[in-house]
């Protein structure tokens, strides 16, 4: 049994798990998380993706033991307090999430590209989004949230506001 | 179930249930703590008139927090893991199925084969589909016996200590072969052919005699996925009153219901089947596949029951768009207006018929295109192969004759030296126009949509 | 090098089969403040069916959006309803919809007559009022008819109303009928740039004009268009399911079967085809199928324009464009053109 400590949305969570245990069912099955979803388990689809230690990753192809010690964020853990983080708001505005299934992974790509690289080009986004595979939307609204979503908080980042209400956000 | 295990086995339950985790599936600590999130409601769902506004969906802010529940999100207590052997032979017999080795593995809870399903048949217009394969095996992605256990794990692995013997039968696997005389039977004692369908207006040789130019292509289009993000994904249970309980992705859940009615034997009221939301669907979630299965391993085993299908079942297993062969004749003015058009379109109906039939239906009326034609005859096959169910996907049978269509559209005006947007323009339905069934066509606005795109696109204008 | 192309697909798609019988029920229930709950047996599969629905249901009782809540999806709860197939979802649940809301808004009619001191007949429901029919001022909030219909009359505003395309055999012998209610239609425009060395085809832009009859909601149909492109281009250029000699698939994986990413996807442009058809809720139509139905049509045609060559099975791989392209200059070779 692999005994952990992982640091998950700012919290500490322990488990004692059979070694092969991916991260993913880690969150999902043992710690209650189910916003990172299965899809393919082989880390073809990204709908298990989640940020380690600031880097996008699909959950299936990590072992829960990999993460030891590591900062995992999940959906869960994107929006700590009002409102909504500007990615999922803008998402929301611009209908960027059809049936949703992918939502999380590609939210978390997102995040994690514009935690790095705040002023990213079109390209640059469809390339962060590149693992991420979505069947309904076509992509063309979540690239467009993103670029709004980036916008947003280099203005909030820019004016030194704090985000104690929601921007107002135009519409698509 | 466990009252007939011996107390070695209950030893070695013991043994191995703490390592799973007794809880498992269900959260071993609580949730985070739920934060609060204003009700920020979109200016743009207070607007009134509603019709015509861009409101945000009413999903949206559970699905940006990850909040949305599909079916593998939801757990309910001692629920098990179901597993279905594939049966990796296009056509066979099934000679024998021994499940004693994989009913002996520790943490597995029922087993279940074709032979034990109440009425073991579904279709939604021919009933040849078996639920598990019994006797026959049609294609290799056919399930032959299921396995529940307290983990996936234990349940695949138990999968592979089934012991299947197959005769192998022959097998056909292209349409077109497979509606010859002396082809392998895939359903004995009837013929390939299941679903025929004819579409007669007009006179199409005296069309063709009547016209200046005679075109002939053919077209053919490949089996695709619908590759929903979501597997399929079931959970039965039962309820001390006999009554079912289903959690499933399926699309369709009143048909699922008569689907499940009528395959285990039992009133319709008796039966509950509920959705979340899908996580895409496509046409491959809208008919019965595993749930009946899950029902009675949960019935034996007295435990709610989950299955979810691996991506490579999504692939083997679930239902994919028909591959279609198309020939097409038309005969045109010199001036580009098509007098009679001939088709015949070939369908590869897969080892069941599933939706072929209205795939079929509709892929006959639409495939003379949205445009005015006199002398028509259109002519569709559905054919049985050994290869991987052909059901419903987005378009049924559009897709297939749209390329069809317009690809032999743009050859007649590239060798008639015409625009392709004029030779639409000239050829397309109308306002009250008469469609390949003799129907008058209402809020016709082809035109308007190759005027307003080629617009918008700058179409044939001067590249700078 | 690279060859700039552009071609025109073009598609008619049938909304509502008639026939055979594909019914749809559903039951609306106004609460005491005027807020609503919408029940339908219907199943959300990402494509926004519920969103629409409570919009048709808000626009029947004069109500807003966020006003009503959608419940599904439970056959023990929700009325039955032939399924989210057949693109019939906007048309013909909607219409079960408008309808149910139109049996509840009448119950509110019957309340708020003598409030108003008028007929039934002379009433409407607007921003959340009952109003007289050319007298707006003349009103009463939804909330307080409500409440009187409930604990004043005793009669619950509850509607339950179902809706089924009039069903038209077809004849067997020649196919010639009425199988569908109504169509809708679309062209789209698709500019590639092919490479002639490699076979490579690249989607730029495309341009998407499609009737759906009246937009319920205009941004939930351009992610339809969008989304459908996207499978569209797949079934043009990447998918296939591939079988061995023995009726096995090879690539029965996301590896190997390929499917569009954020980095195929062109440039879209969507146009909404204004028109109104008064058999659907409100003059709308649908738009879940055909979306995805002419893109390939357009692609191949695009290439076509690009570099000459005709490819006549999907998916149009670098293989065969390449295979085509060489095959073309053989010919062009032994002719002795230049």
């Amino acid at each position: 049994m692999s005994e952990l400590r992982i640091m998950v949305n700012g919290r500490v969570r322990t488990a004692s798990v059979p070694p092969e245990t991916t991260l993913l069912a880690l969150l999902r099955e043992h710690f209650g998380l189910t916003g990172a979803k299965l899809g393919c388990d082989v880390g073809d689809c990204g709908a298990c993706t989640v940020i380690v230690d600031g880097h996008a990753v699909n959950a299936c192809l990590v072992l829960a033991a990999q993460a030891d010690g590591r900062e995992v964020v999940t959906i869960e853990g994107l929006a700590p307090a009002d409102p909504l983080h500007p990615i999922q708001q803008a998402f929301e505005t611009h209908a960027s999430l059809q049936c949703g299934f992918c939502g999380p992974g590609v939210i978390l790509s997102a995040k994690a590209l514009l935690d790095g690289n705040p002023d990213p080009t079109t390209a640059e986004i469809r390339d962060a989004l590149a693992g991420n595979l979505c069947r309904c939307t076509g992509y063309t609204k979540m690239i467009e949230a993103v670029r709004v979503a980036a916008q947003a908080l280099r203005g909030d980042r820019d004016t030194g506001a704090a985000a104690a209400s929601p921007p107002a956000w135009s519409e698509a | 179930m466990s009252e007939k295990r011996t107390a070695a086995e209950k030893e070695t339950l013991r043994e191995i249930l703490p390592e799973v985790g007794t809880e498992h599936r269900l959260p071993a600590t609580p949730p985070p703590a739920q934060y609060s999130i204003e009700t920020l409601v979109p200016e743009v769902r207070q607007q009134t008139p509603a019709v015509g506004q861009r409101a945000t969906r009413l999903d949206a802010r559970l699905h940006g927090l990850g909040q949305t529940k599909y079916i593998d999100d939801l757990a309910f207590p001692g629920m098990l893991h179901a597993k279905i052997k594939r049966a990796g032979v296009a056509s066979a017999r099934i000679v024998c199925i021994d499940t004693r080795a994989a009913e002996a593995v520790p943490g597995v809870m029922a087993v279940l084969t074709g032979r034990e399903i109440p009425v073991n048949s579904f279709g939604p217009s021919i009933q040849d589909q078996p639920v598990l394969a019994d006797e026959r095996v049609f294609h290799a992605g056919d399930g032959v016996a299921a396995v529940a256990a307290v983990t996936e794990q234990i349940a695949t692995e138990a999968l592979e200590r089934i012991v299947v013997e197959y005769e192998p039968l022959s097998a056909v696997f292209d349409p077109i072969d497979a509606m010859k005389e002396d082809a392998p039977r895939v359903h004995p004692p009837a013929g390939n052919v299941y679903a025929h369908k004819v579409i007669r207006k007009g006179d199409v040789e005296r069309g063709f005699a009547e016209s200046d130019r005679v075109f002939e292509g053919r077209y053919a289009t490949q089996m695709v996925e619908h590759v929903p993000i979501e597997p399929h994904a079931a959970i039965a249970q039962w309820d001390s009153n006999g009554r079912l309980t289903v959690h499933s992705t399926l699309g369709r859940i009143t048909l699922g219901r008569t689907d499940l009615a009528r395959t285990l034997k039992l009133p319709v009221n008796r039966v509950q089947v509920v959705g979340t939301i899908v996580g895409g669907n496509f046409g491959g979630k809208n008919e019965i596949s595993q749930e009946p299965v899950l029902a009675l391993l949960a019935r034996k085993a007295g435990r709610p029951v989950k299955g979810v299908y691996t991506r490579r079942e999504e692939f083997v297993a679930s239902t994919t768009r028909h591959p279609i062969v198309m020939d097409y004749k038309t005969g045109v003015r010199r001036d580009g207006r098509i007098l009679a058009r001939k088709v015949r379109l070939v369908l590869d109906g897969g080892a069941y018929c599933s939706w072929s039939e209205t795939t079929l239906g509709k892929a006959c009326i639409l495939s003379a295109g949205p445009y005015k034609i006199e002398h028509l005859h259109a002519e569709a096959f559905a054919v049985y192969t050994n290869k991987t169910v052909t059901g419903a996907m987005r378009g049924f049978g559009a897709p297939q004759v749209c390329f069809a269509y317009e690809s032999h559209m743009d050859e007649i005006a590239a060798a008639l030296g015409i625009d392709p947007l004029e030779i639409r323009l000239l050829n397309a339905f109308d306002e009250g126009s008469s469609s390949p069934t003799g129907q008058t066509l209402e809020s016709v606005v082809v035109k308007a949509s190759l005027l307003k795109a080629a617009q918008r696109f700058g179409w044939r204008e001067p590249r700078s | 090098m690279k060859r700039r192309g552009s071609g025109i697909g073009c598609m008619w798609y049938p909304i509502g089969f008639t026939v055979s019988a594909n019914p749809s029920a559903a039951t609306v229930k106004v609460n005491e403040d005027g807020t609503a709950t919408l029940l339908t047996g219907t199943v959300e599969t990402g494509q926004g069916s519920l969103t629409v629905l409570g919009q048709i249901a808000a626009e029947a009782l004069g109500v807003a959006t966020e006003d009503v809540h959608v419940v599904s999806a439970d056959t023990d709860a929700t009325p039955m309803d032939t399924g989210a197939i057949a693109s019939r979802t906007t048309y013909v649940t909607g219409n079960a919809v408008k309808l149910a809301g139109e049996k509840a808004r009448s119950i509110l009619f019957e309340a708020a007559a003598p409030m108003l001191g008028v007929k039934p007949d002379q009433l409407e429901a607007r921003d959340r009022k009952i109003q007289v029919k050319g007298f707006p001022q003349r009103s009463v909030p939804m909330g307080d008819v409500a409440r009187h219909a409930l604990v004043v009359k005793g009669e619950p505003p509850i509607g339950t109303a179902s809706f089924n395309p009039p069903t038209v055999a077809m004849d067997p012998e020649t196919g010639q009928g009425k199988p569908f209610s109504t169509y809708v239609y679309a062209t789209q425009i698709a500019e590639v740039d092919v490479d002639d060395e490699t076979g490579e085809v690249e989607v730029l832009r495309i341009v998407a004009a499609h009737d759906c009859g009246t937009p319920i909601n205009p941004m939930l149909v351009e992610g339809q268009v969008e989304g459908g492109i996207a499978m569209g281009i797949g079934f043009a250029l990447q998918e296939e399911i591939l079988f061995d000699a023995a009726g096995r698939q090879i690539n029965p994986n996301l590896t190997n079967y390929i499917i569009p990413t954020s980095l195929d996807m062109p440039e879209i442009e969507v146009d909404i085809v204004p028109s109104y058809d008064p058999t659907g809720p409100f003059g709308a139509k649908g738009v879940g199928e055909p979306t995805s139905v002419p893109t390939a049509a357009a692609i191949a045609n695009a290439i076509y324009d690009a570099v000459g060559v005709r490819v006549t099975s999907l998916p149009m791989t670098a293989e065969k464009v390449l295979a085509a392209i060489r095959a073309k200059r053989a010919r062009l070779g032994v002719k002795g053109d230049g």
